[in-house]
């Protein structure tokens, strides 16, 4: 019976589609408004669902009051933020990046592991000029190596946090003046001459303006913290855009494969990381579809209340988790049925390492056994 | 609706057109199936409802109806996944299921692992494995996807590689669930064209199909059209799908009196 309505869906199929095109977002958006213009227009006499005008707010005129607008009104800010999250072009967490392939795609995910590592340890402990050094390097290769669309997104991004970062140090990490805690006596107690100032016009308090002030150790803590996280975040996602999760997994599984001998469960740790990670793109496309469902509503936040907002924030967190649980189920029984039992000693996985890391496996022996790889 | 019960009275009741006895010429038989569950008050609600159903050998059959009619539950009964409170299932073996969303089935990072991942429980030698992967990719059409990343394929492509995956493992059923719900038009004759391929190559492969696209019946050998946990109808695909226009006609004309 219902199959006369399913041939309009035939028509457009991209309806039907799990993951929404980025352009449906505007066209149903579009859809919608002329539905609920043309639903206005045919129904006029419809009593509005709520009067949310507050009494004392209202003149005689039924006019709102000036100072009610000064009122951050949170309605907008819900549909701001479900807006934002339904047109996300890419997940917010840096993802693989296929196409263009640029070098850094080539490189070998071993490698670009150990590179990440130095990258988080080196600026820890070394002088400003290098810190500043592998900063600059980092910016100049995000831009010479990435899509201008997608280093400037990401370093804008990076930039503004770790912008804020140093500003809030600079002026807080010695905030508060040491009125009190001078420990060496004014000249005029103890009669000595004072202390010469540095020739070299050495100050300790560099900038002051007003009650705010920024020293030599503020601007150092800053500095070293903004260079930090640049370089963290800047180099993960640098990797995280170049590099597919698998590869980074099959990387990680050939620095585990000694710990083998030691007892860890690297063939599980590695298989559940990979299952993870086919799961991470289900998780945020989860997240864009429910936040479309509810935007294609069309819910007039304005005349909702706050508690009816939050309710409606609830309703989608709760909905984003039953479908990422019915999603797990689903792939749980596909395993099922293509005979996986749970059990990763069993199961043979084949053709995992050599085709993920896209070289051949150090750990290769001729003899053909060996040559099945069990993971 | 009266019109349709007299049709299901005589359908499930009569064998089909085929009389010589079931567990040879028929690679999938259901008798009398019925499926119940308790909902969290605490009643019985029976999602199939006496369903019988005869697929031949060596052929494609579409199961057709509207959504919630209970496709997916037949097709998991008949697949094993359920067990039905009442009836019979035959089903040769092995079989294998596809589901609806590529996305649940292609688990492993690369096409080639992938396609393998259900060979991980037979203890096979590399050689083995890689033959058997390369002739599934080749018969849904995919003989150069052999070492690409999974997350660079679409949809259609993923839900070939689902097929292969099932080809693999050298099944004589393949329970195929809503395949191209999720696909544009391209991909979706892309897909029926790779199970028709693989049956043709196989010869011995039988599939039931799931849809409630219309226009995909005329790739079939044969159909079965399900309303309400019950099978209403099967035959030759136009048949049914005369049967099925002249439904939507009347429901047309009911809406606009
Ligand atoms: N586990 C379950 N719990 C409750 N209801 C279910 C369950 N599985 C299926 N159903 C119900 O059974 C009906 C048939 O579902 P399904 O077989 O998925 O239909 P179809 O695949 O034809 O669209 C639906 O109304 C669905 O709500
Ligand atoms: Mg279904």
């Amino acid at each position: 019976m219902y199959l006369g309505f399913l041939n309009f869906f035939n028509a457009s199929p991209h309806f039907l589609r799990g993951q929404c095109p980025e352009y449906l977002s505007d066209e149903l958006q579009l859809c919608n408004g002329l539905l609920s213009c043309s639903l206005r227009k045919s129904i006029p006499s419809l009593p509005p669902l709520r009067t949310p005008e507050i009494q004392c707010a209202v003149d005689s005129e039924g006019k709102r009051r000036g100072w009610k607008k000064w009122i951050p009104n949170i309605a907008f800010g819900a549909d701001k933020v479900l807006r934002s999250i339904a047109g996300a072009t890419s997940s917010p967490i840096c993802q693989f990046i296929p196409s263009p392939t640029t070098f850094l795609h080539s490189v070998d995910p071993r490698i670009k592991l150990v590179w990440l590592l130095a990258f988080i340890l080196l600026p820890a402990r070394s002088h400003f000029y290098m810190r500043f050094g592998i900063v600059l390097y980092l910016a100049l290769l995000s831009v010479w190596a990435l899509p201008t669309n997608v280093w400037m997104d990401q370093l804008g991004r990076v930039i503004l946090l770790s912008g804020i970062l140093f500003i809030i140090l600079a002026l807080s990490a010695d905030g508060a003046p040491p009125t009190v805690s001078i420990r060496t006596p004014p000249p005029a107690i103890t009669g000595l001459p004072n202390i010469p100032s540095s020739f070299h016009g050495y100050k300790y308090l560099i900038l002051k303006l007003g009650p705010l002030q920024i020293t030599r150790k503020g601007l150092s803590v800053a500095s070293t913290s903004a260079c930090l996280t640049f370089t963290i975040f800047q180099s993960a996602s640098l990797c995280l855009t170049t590099t597919t999760p698998e590869q980074l997994a099959s990387a990680l599984r050939w620095f585990m494969l000694p710990l083998k001998h030691i007892g860890v469960p690297v063939a599980e740790i590695i298989l559940t990381l990979l299952l993870s990670l086919r799961f991470i793109n289900l998780v945020f496309d989860e997240i864009r579809n429910v936040a479309l469902g509810i935007l294609s509503r069309r819910i007039n936040w304005e005349q909702l209340t706050t508690m009816e907002t939050i309710d409606v924030f609830i309703q989608y967190v709760r909905r984003i988790f039953s479908n990422i649980f019915s999603h797990a189920e689903q792939i749980a029984q596909a395993m099922i049925v293509r005979g996986f039992r749970g059990d990763s000693k069993n199961h043979k996985i084949h053709f995992l390492s050599d085709s993920a890391v896209g070289v051949p496996d150090i750990d290769k022996k001729p003899n053909p056994d060996s040559l099945v790889q069990y993971i | 609706m009266n019109y349709s019960t007299l049709l299901r009275a005589s359908a499930a009741v009569l064998p089909p057109h085929f009389s010589q006895s079931p567990s040879e010429n028929y690679a999938i038989t259901g008798r009398n199936l019925s499926f119940c569950i308790t909902t969290k008050q605490g009643e019985r609600f029976s999602i199939l409802r006496n369903c019988s159903i005869w697929i031949p050998s060596g052929q494609l059959w579409m199961l057709l109806g509207p959504n919630g009619c209970g496709k997916s539950t037949l097709l998991k009964v008949l697949a094993g996944l359920l067990n039905p409170t009442d009836g019979s299932v035959y089903v040769k073996k092995p079989k294998s299921f596809v589901f609806q969303n590529p996305d649940h089935q292609v688990v492993m990072p690369t096409v080639e692992a992938d396609v393998a991942f259900g060979l991980g429980k037979y203890d096979l030698s590399r050689e083995e494995v890689k033959y058997r992967v390369t002739k599934a990719l080749d018969a849904v059409g995919m003989p150069e996807y052999l070492h690409r990343p999974v997350q660079t394929l679409s949809g259609g492509q993923k839900q070939r590689v689902a097929i292969a995956g099932a080809l693999a493992e050298a099944c004589k059923v393949l329970l195929l669930d809503e395949l191209t719900t999720f696909l544009d038009e391209n991909d979706q004759l892309g897909v029926i064209r790779a199970v028709k391929n693989s049956l043709a190559s196989t010869g011995d492969v039988t599939a039931l199909w799931v849809t409630h696209r219309l226009e995909e019946l005329e790739h079939a050998d044969g159909a079965v059209y399900m309303e309400d946990g019950k099978v209403v109808m099967e035959g030759d695909p136009s048949t049914i799908f005369k049967f099925i226009k002249d439904q939507q006609a009347s429901y047309m004309d009911q809406i606009n009196c």
